[in-house]
């Protein structure tokens, strides 16, 4: 089934009734995504694309049994949506909403921690397992189907790779957009976990990008459970230090020396990483992984 | 923030000119610190902290750190605050573990210095520990983490009792970083906070009002306050190739792409959800550097279709009579409608996928050798 979500999995859509909920939500059924309910408070008994609106989230899953929810839901009322999501037994949650006080995610993260439930984001474009289904914002036609997982940092440079991937005859199995904040729910080694043992994966892409500890914690996993193999592309080699470069968690501590792409190329080369100079270049070193010599 | 959570520090009055600095170092008694009131760190270094000795010398200093700016930020206060001696100092921080998604306590008795060089040169003098947010600190973890760092009886309640005012001017102010740099023992025994930095998160500011933050205090560059106003990142480089891009990641690729043979003007990014209005701002925004020599277009259509935002491109185009080559790679919802509307307005259009194709094709068109 690729990793996270399939074609059968029952979503949940919250914050369907606002402008980008509800296209995104035609975007998500056309797709292919198996869209059971919406949430928005006091909104209940409406319907949007043919979709029930619920209330709350344990009435959507006591009468659709949604599994998993999307978020388009504004930064002040995250906090208590993921609470009540969490609460209702949600065993998937997919945080699109950018902007989220770090506080409100460091809480929610507590919260999750010992409850059996995956949340990818915040500031997620989404999570997509090819030709099956998506959750989140990423445009259907920028992917192909095929064998390999991508874990990215980054929304648009997911597009990018994937496009380029499937240009070289390459699909992708799961693309995850893991967020681009500070603090995200899900680290980038649980996600290479996940694909390791996923039987639909052979390879895994790891999309990073200045700031933060993701890749060189990542490679520390790679070094100690992976036998797929890994290629990486790493953004902003070009990014001046000390200014956030549009996402959250994307900026370079010059006094700490810390997420220089530098450091993150190194931790990941020691460990076997192929690292691609430019974006396109990934096709190729995938191609080398893939094609007995 | 700090005195109504009970933290101790040193008398002090703000001043916005040298002779109210004057005045208030009289009611105040000497000696005193003169310090520059801005929303920046590094201010020691770049000379706004000075000791003065007589009236004089303060309103001499107050004099220069007023007419000074710190980082691009001009100083319009100051703080005179009284000189405590020193018998010891601490440093006392709580940050974010990024990683693990916790708030970390940081405790230190060597203060002063910056923790990182605490840090690397006397490691065994730095004790951390991860915090539960919704528990707190608990008054045990604080005392614990006193007695690590070889703190006893009276000195080790008072410090903790400081550490856990800290963690809640870290909660209750959406801190990314509180910290108290040094906390100063001074020789009567009294603990004194005497310099201290807060890093508030911006996502956190809706919660906030009543700090008042107004822009341009805190962010010196025109062209990077226009950018929060307009509600897109823009970051000023030196060169003069312009970008916009939908998303951060794409931005610092197309970035690291562009600086091989040409140097980019700026990064953007403009976020998903792009309109007409929004991309018609943003060439704007981008255009008001000087010398640019073309604008390169980088956007995928994520949370709205993207022939929006070509609409807005190519009507700035029209009305400011843009000249300079526009480039545009534009995939993702309604990408064939979007490269008609570019291509009927002279923007040139890349239809490959990668972005290194793009900016080759850019480079061929500036004439930029290879």
């Amino acid at each position: 089934m690729s990793i996270l979500l399939n074609r059968e999995t029952r979503v949940l859509v919250q914050g369907i009734t606002g402008r980008i909920g509800r296209v995104q939500t035609k975007w998500m059924l056309e797709y292919g995504t198996n869209v059971v309910a919406g949430v928005t408070p006091g909104k209940g008994g409406e319907e949007v694309e043919g979709i029930p609106v619920y209330d709350t989230v344990a009435e959507a899953v006591a009468k659709q049994g949604a599994e998993a929810s999307v978020f388009f839901v504004p930064p002040p009322a995250i906090k208590e949506a993921a609470l009540q999501t969490i609460d209702a037994g949600i065993r998937l949650i997919v945080v699109v909403t950018e902007h989220i006080p770090v506080h409100d995610v460091m809480e929610i993260r507590e919260y999750a921690s010992d409850r059996d439930v995956q949340i990818i984001g915040p500031t997620s474009p989404g999570v997509i397992t090819v030709g099956e289904a998506k959750m989140g914002i990423m445009p259907g036609n920028m992917f192909t189907p095929g064998r390999i997982g991508v874990i990215s940092r980054s929304g648009t440079l997911s597009y990018e790779i994937s496009i380029n991937l499937a240009t070289g005859g390459l699909g992708q199995s799961t693309v995850v957009g893991i967020g681009a904040d500070p603090v995200i729910f899900t680290n980038m080694p649980e996600l290479l976990r996940l694909f390791e043992k996923d039987p639909d994966t052979d390879l895994v892409v790891i999309v990073g990008e200045v700031g933060g500890v993701q890749e060189e914690k990542a490679a520390e996993f790679i070094d100690r459970w992976m036998t797929k193999p890994v290629v990486a592309y790493i953004a902003g080699h070009n990014a001046p230090e000390g200014k956030r470069m549009g996402h959250a968690g994307a900026i370079i501590h010059g006094e700490y020396g810390m997420g220089t792409p530098q450091g993150k190329i190194a931790a990941l080369r020691e460990v076997g990483v192929d690292i691609a100079r430019y974006p396109a270049d990934v096709v190729g070193l995938v191609k080398k992984h893939l094609t007995p010599p | 923030m700090f005195c109504r959570e009970g933290i101790p520090v040193p008398d002090y009055a703000l001043a916005g000119s040298p002779k109210e600095a004057r005045e208030k170092a009289q009611e105040i008694g000497l000696p005193v610190m003169v310090k520059a009131q801005v929303l920046t760190e590094g201010r020691w270094l770049a000379g706004g902290v000075k000791t003065a000795q007589s009236l004089d010398e303060v309103e001499k200093a107050a004099s220069h750190i007023l007419d000074s700016s710190i980082r691009g930020l001009p100083v319009q206060q100051v703080m005179v605050a009284r000189k405590v001696e020193t018998a010891r100092e601490f440093y006392l921080g709580i940050t974010v573990d990024e990683y693990r998604g916790t708030p970390m306590a940081i405790l230190s008795a060597e203060g002063g210095v910056s923790i990182n060089e605490i840090a690397n040169n006397r490691p065994e003098s730095v004790v951390s520990r991860p915090v539960s947010i919704t528990k707190g600190l608990l008054p045990s973890e604080a005392w614990h983490m006193c007695r690590e760092v070889g703190l006893s009886g009276k000195e080790l309640t008072q410090v903790a009792d400081i550490l856990s005012a800290l963690y809640r001017v870290f909660r209750n102010y959406d801190a990314l970083v509180a910290e108290i740099n040094p906390l100063a023992r001074t020789p009567q025994g009294d603990y004194l906070a005497l310099d201290a930095k807060v890093e508030i998160d911006d996502s956190g500011l809706f919660r906030h009002p009543e700090l008042n933050l107004a822009m341009e205090n805190r962010i010196p560059n025109p062209l990077e306050r226009k950018g929060r106003e307009i509600g897109v990142t823009y970051v000023e480089l030196d060169g003069d190739i312009a970008i916009i891009a939908s998303g951060a990641g794409l931005g610092m690729a197309s970035m690291d792409i562009i600086s091989q043979r040409m140097r980019p003007a700026n990064f953007l990014e403009t976020g998903g959800a792009i309109t007409a209005d929004l991309l018609y701002k943003v060439m704007d925004l981008v255009l008001q550097k000087k010398g640019i020599r073309a604008v390169f277009i980088n956007v995928y259509g994520g949370i709205n279709p993207i022939h929006e935002g070509a609409k807005g491109v190519v009507r700035y185009m029209q009305e400011h009579n843009v000249t300079i080559p526009v480039m545009a790679k534009a995939l993702g919802n309604h990408q064939e409608e979007t490269w008609e509307i570019f291509k009927e307005h002279g923007v040139h259009v890349v239809t490959d996928v990668s972005t290194e194709k793009g900016i080759e094709q850019l480079a061929r068109l500036l004439e930029v050798g290879t």
